[in-house]
């Protein structure tokens, strides 16, 4: 019988229901869709960041110190310790291996180049050629390639004309290389070390703002022949999706209990990233570029923060909306109520005839919602960072819930009200 | 033979297939108290509805001060309803949240201005002077029809149409607003009153009677 | 008469109106924070990457190949400029030198800079130990990790360093780790450089901190050329697309969920105005029985839904802004200032959000009297 009379009330005020049941739709709909961006957002940050550089770097660990000056290596290529090329394949087998972006290998050989035809020495200048990979095919273990390169760790690094192939001649010089020294794209220029020369050709010219600008940069194959180190590189670049560094990451990995270590290492720390990899190659050292990571930890928590609040305004103000429609539903039917009553119906019976109604719309409302708010998270995704978040499940008993929550809240007062309402009045008219 | 103030002529109302009113004919002049009576669902309330310019005719003609109610315009009825009728109901309908005072200046508001002055004047002709600031809920049901009557008269209409006002009063309170009803007739105002009170329609000049939406009898009553 | 009827209406409907004013009121709240920070802090939001080091360097012009010198008195050409966004000023003079610690032996660049300077520049170098804390301390240094782990140095610990003939010998003060060339280098006062190297008072280059926008850091750059001639300015770590691109979507996201939370405000004056228009439809009945006109009647309620956006907006915009002000102090870390531009621009955003949401009582100029009032 309790379910007949609610059927019954449905299909007669089926107007009214509806627009009950869209606010309470819309409303999930909204929660949705914030819910499901703020919990993407960390996300989507962390892979915008990557575009401005790689944050980690890896070093032979044996080999002696770098003797840079402003970012260019002097060190002699003759002497030295140097990493194979050959396993960096193995970057992409670590338990994080899909938060491995990109990585790039260098090798820094001090040169002298020659612009144009040989001439007299007056033509010639001392730079570094940094050998590297614009995009190059690494065979992983166990099936595949994977293309990476500077086009992966630095994508940001705008170039006028077009950058180097792999294993070709051709090389991109910096700005203030080519400005001091005349080159120009399509210039060919001669760079010799003790006991090679290559010709190469200029097919750009980039600017960087870091070290890039006073040098050459050339495929790795070629800076390899000129250092007579084939196979080699001696430093590498890894850009890598991580999670803010907090107080738990920070601790010592061998303080930790072993609960607390996988929970370290099954999270994409910085840290625990540079583990994975020094897992993978013994006796490199591995380090965060602190100053990269540094600024993007702190804007990604405080853009996360941010998320977070507008959420929560965003659910408040659904939260108000439902409330506000399912409330008032309830109000309007005094004279149905007074029948009910006048009949013989109790309090309680009363009450929980309208309470059943606004569930059973939060739940039709809400599960409308839940999809619609999939689409608008989509769209929004889409629009605004170019990917679309996944549809998380876990979302729907959440937002049914909160539905449900709503509805009933919003109609606590109004349904006090008919609860206590006094029959008689209304009958006679009133 | 003077004007008569309203002319119906073959008056028809269709609700969905049921015929409320049908072909009902009839004339009123200035200054006649008509009483409207029949059993419910005769058309009474849907006649004096129209006459009130609250609803329109299906087919027929009804002028009023020769103007025929049913053609004219929505903001032409407008005008008519504030101008031409005052309107009484059997359920007061005054708005809740204003006083007694500004029940009246509202009917004046719609017209053209409110006068507070012009208004409390009314309130006291019908006897409630002392309590121009009460809200409806704190007047009884006869003070409320009272200020039903002030409001509806306060815009000088040429028409008084009231529908069973006094149907929520008691014994007292009736009385109280049957007599001002008397007054108005003897100072020459036209009253429409429906009525299916028999006591109450002897008090007319005329009884115009309606039956299943038709008009059955026009009875002058001996005075 | 209209006011006194208008006052009667909106107290009469006080608790409904009242959940109108409050959906208003947090809408424009949060619309009011939101564009506010959006308007100051997007801005200060990235600033972390431009704060984060030097970003301009003043080095000598280069002339043939080698990296040169030049005069250290531009250190204080740069001072008297007194350039409001310069931070920080950091001279450097570097070395290809060697370093000896017990039986460890390597060679080593070493830079002789400002400490003062540098620490206010490099805030995000880790420091195992302590800073070397004046300028003038020859007694001490700091040395990169990767360099110390090869020496075998911690703090405490001494280490010489000779170039050319000439040596000098140094406390460890700190450690520092940066994950960049940083690393490999010993950090000497500029004087004890100068003396090892042997070429009086020369630099290499100067690094400098500017802050603010990119346009604003690209001024002091200019300025920089301008007053030294004799130098190269340039600027470092252009990442000003990228950043661009990101201040970009962390905007588009705000006006995404602004959009939202519109919708939502709207969605809330919806539901209390239908609510609204439920109980006046007695009421709106019969004043067209009296002979109210449509638009007369319809005032006002345009009139409430305009005192509900007003009244609502404004308190919804203080609150707003209080709650950007607090929104930069604690997750930002930066003082937000009110932008006063917000409060119009809320204020007609609530408007046309009020008006959208007051269309049931549009609806309620189609009431028919004769309906309402025929008998309940």
């Amino acid at each position: 019988m309790f379910v007949r009379l609610i059927t019954d009330s449905f299909r007669r005020q089926a107007r009214r229901k509806l627009l009950t049941t869209a606010a309470l739709a819309l409303g999930t709909a909204i929660a949705t869709a914030t819910l499901t961006v703020a919990l993407d957002v960390g996300d989507r940050l962390a892979r915008e960041f990557r575009s401005l550089g790689a944050n980690l770097v890896v070093t032979p660990e044996a080999d002696t110190l770098p003797l840079e000056i402003g970012g260019v290596d002097y060190r002699p290529v003759d002497s030295g310790v140097f990493l194979s090329e050959s396993d960096l394949g193995k970057l992409k087998t670590i338990f994080w291996r899909n938060n491995i972006i990109g990585f790039a290998p260098f090798l820094d050989v001090p040169v002298t180049a020659l612009v144009g035809s040989s001439r007299a020495d007056s033509g010639r200048l001392r730079t570094t050629l940094i050998g590297t990979w614009y995009r190059h095919d690494v065979a992983v273990p166990g099936g595949g390639t994977f293309a990476t390169g500077i086009s992966a760790t630095n994508p940001g690094w705008k170039l006028n004309g077009r950058w180097f192939s792999d294993n070709s001649a051709e090389a991109v010089a910096g700005a203030n290389l080519a400005r001091r020294a005349g080159i120009h794209t399509g210039d060919s220029v001669t760079v010799q070390t003790e006991g090679a020369s290559s010709q190469l050709v200029v097919t750009g010219i980039i600017s960087t703002g870091g070290q890039e600008d006073d040098a050459i940069l050339a495929p790795l194959t070629v800076a390899q022949a000129l250092a007579h180190k084939p196979g080699d590189y001696r430093r590498l670049l890894v850009s890598a999706l991580t999670k803010p560094e907090d107080a738990f990451s920070q601790r010592n990995p061998k303080s930790m209990s072993p609960e607390e270590f996988d929970r370290w290492y099954c999270s994409p720390y910085i840290s625990s990233i540079s583990r994975q990899i020094q897992e993978q190659f013994p006796g490199v050292n591995v380090r965060a570029i602190r100053q990269v990571a540094e600024g993007e930890g702190q804007i990604l928590s405080r853009v996360q923060s941010l998320m977070w609040l507008v959420t929560f305004a965003a659910l408040l103000a659904a939260a108000l909306a439902v409330a506000a429609t399912a409330g008032t539903t309830v109000l309007e039917r005094t004279g149905e109520v007074a029948l009910m009553k006048a009949l013989g119906a109790r309090q309680r019976l009363v009450g929980a005839f309208f309470l059943g109604e606004q569930w059973f719309m939060a739940i039709v409302g809400g599960l409308l919602g839940y999809t619609a708010g999939l689409g608008l998270a989509h769209a929004l995704g889409q629009r605004i960072f170019g990917i679309a978040p996944g549809a998380r499940l876990i979302l729907l008993p959440v937002v049914l819930a909160l539905a449900a929550a709503v509805a009933t809240i919003g109609s606590l007062l109004p349904l006090r009200k008919v609860m206590k309402l006094d029959p008689a009045p209304v009958l006679r008219g009133e | 033979m003077m004007a008569a103030l309203v002319q119906v002529e073959d008056l028809s109302k269709i609700y969905g297939g049921v015929r409320a009113l049908d072909k009902v004919s009839f004339e009123v002049y200035p200054g006649e108290w008509i009483a409207i009576m029949g059993p419910s669902g005769s058309g009474k309330t849907t006649l004096i509805n129209i006459l009130g310019g609250l609803d329109r005719p299906t087919s027929g003609r009804a002028l009023v001060d020769g103007v025929n109610v049913g053609t004219l315009g929505e903001r032409e009825l407008t005008r008519y309803r504030a101008e031409k009728v005052g309107f009484v109901f059997q359920n007061f309908h005054l708005v809740p949240y204003l006083s007694a005072l500004e029940n009246v200046m509202l009917a004046q508001y719609f017209h053209s201005i409110a006068d507070e002055k012009e208004a409390a004047q009314a309130l006291e002709r019908v006897g409630l002077g002392d309590r121009l600031d009460h809200l409806p809920g704190e007047l009884s049901g006869g003070e409320q029809q009272r200020v039903a009557l002030a409001r509806a008269l306060i815009n000088h209409p040429n028409l008084l149409l009231a529908d069973e006002p006094t149907g929520n009063l008691d014994e007292a309170n009736e009385q109280m607003v049957l007599e001002i009803l008397r007054e108005l007739h003897g100072s020459g105002h036209t009253i429409l009153l429906v009525t299916h009170s028999q006591e109450i329609g002897r008090m007319a000049d005329r009884r115009i009677e309606l039956a299943h939406g038709r008009l059955v009898h026009i009875v002058a009553n001996v005075s | 008469m209209f006011w006194r009827i208008l006052w009667r209406l909106l107290y009469a409907s006080r608790g409904r109106l009242a959940l109108a004013l409050l959906a208003v009121a947090s809408g424009a709240a949060v619309c009011a924070a939101l564009l506010n920070v959006d308007l100051d802090a997007t801005d200060k939001l990235t600033r972390e990457f431009r704060a984060l080091g030097a970003n301009v360097v003043v080095s000598a012009t280069q002339n043939g190949d080698a990296a040169g010198t030049m005069d250290a008195n531009l250190i204080g050409q740069i001072s008297d400029l007194h350039l409001p966004d310069v931070v920080a000023a950091a001279p450097y003079l570097y070395l290809s030198a060697n370093a000896k610690a017990g039986e460890n032996n390597s060679g080593v660049i070493v830079a002789g800079t400002l400490f003062d300077e540098v620490a206010r520049m490099n805030s995000w170098w880790k420091v195992d130990g302590l800073w070397v804390a004046s300028r003038d301390d020859r007694t001490q240094c700091m040395i990169g990790e990767l360099a110390a782990s090869r020496l075998g140095l911690t703090p405490g610990k001494s280490v010489t360093v000779t170039y050319a003939g000439r040596a000098v010998t140094l406390q460890v003060r700190g450690i520092v780790t940066t994950g960049s060339s940083e690393d490999s280098q010993i950090f000497v006062v500029l004087p004890v450089a100068q003396e090892l190297s042997g070429l009086g008072d020369r630099i290499t280059l100067i690094q400098i901190m500017a802050r603010g926008s990119a346009a604003e850091i690209q001024g002091v750059i200019h300025r920089l050329s301008t007053a030294l001639p004799a130098a190269q300015v340039r600027p470092l770590r252009q990442i000003a697309e990228a950043e661009g691109q990101l201040l970009a979507r962390i905007r588009g996201l705000l006006a995404g969920t602004v959009g939202l939370i519109l919708v939502l405000t709207a969605l809330g004056v919806l539901a209390a105005m239908a609510g609204l228009a439920v109980e006046r439809r007695r009421d709106v009945g019969l004043m067209k029985a009296l002979g109210g006109p449509v638009r007369r009647i319809m005032r006002f309620f345009l009139a409430e839904a305009t005192a509900i956006a007003f009244t609502g907006g404004i308190a919804g915009c203080l609150v707003g802004m209080a709650l950007s002000e607090w929104i930069g102090e604690r997750i930002f870390s930066v003082s937000i200032s009110p932008r006063l531009i917000v409060i119009p621009a809320t204020l007609a955003l609530m408007i046309v959000v009020s008006l959208a949401g007051a269309l049931p009582l549009r609806l309620l100029g189609r009431v028919r009297p004769a309906e309402i009032l025929r008998g309940e």
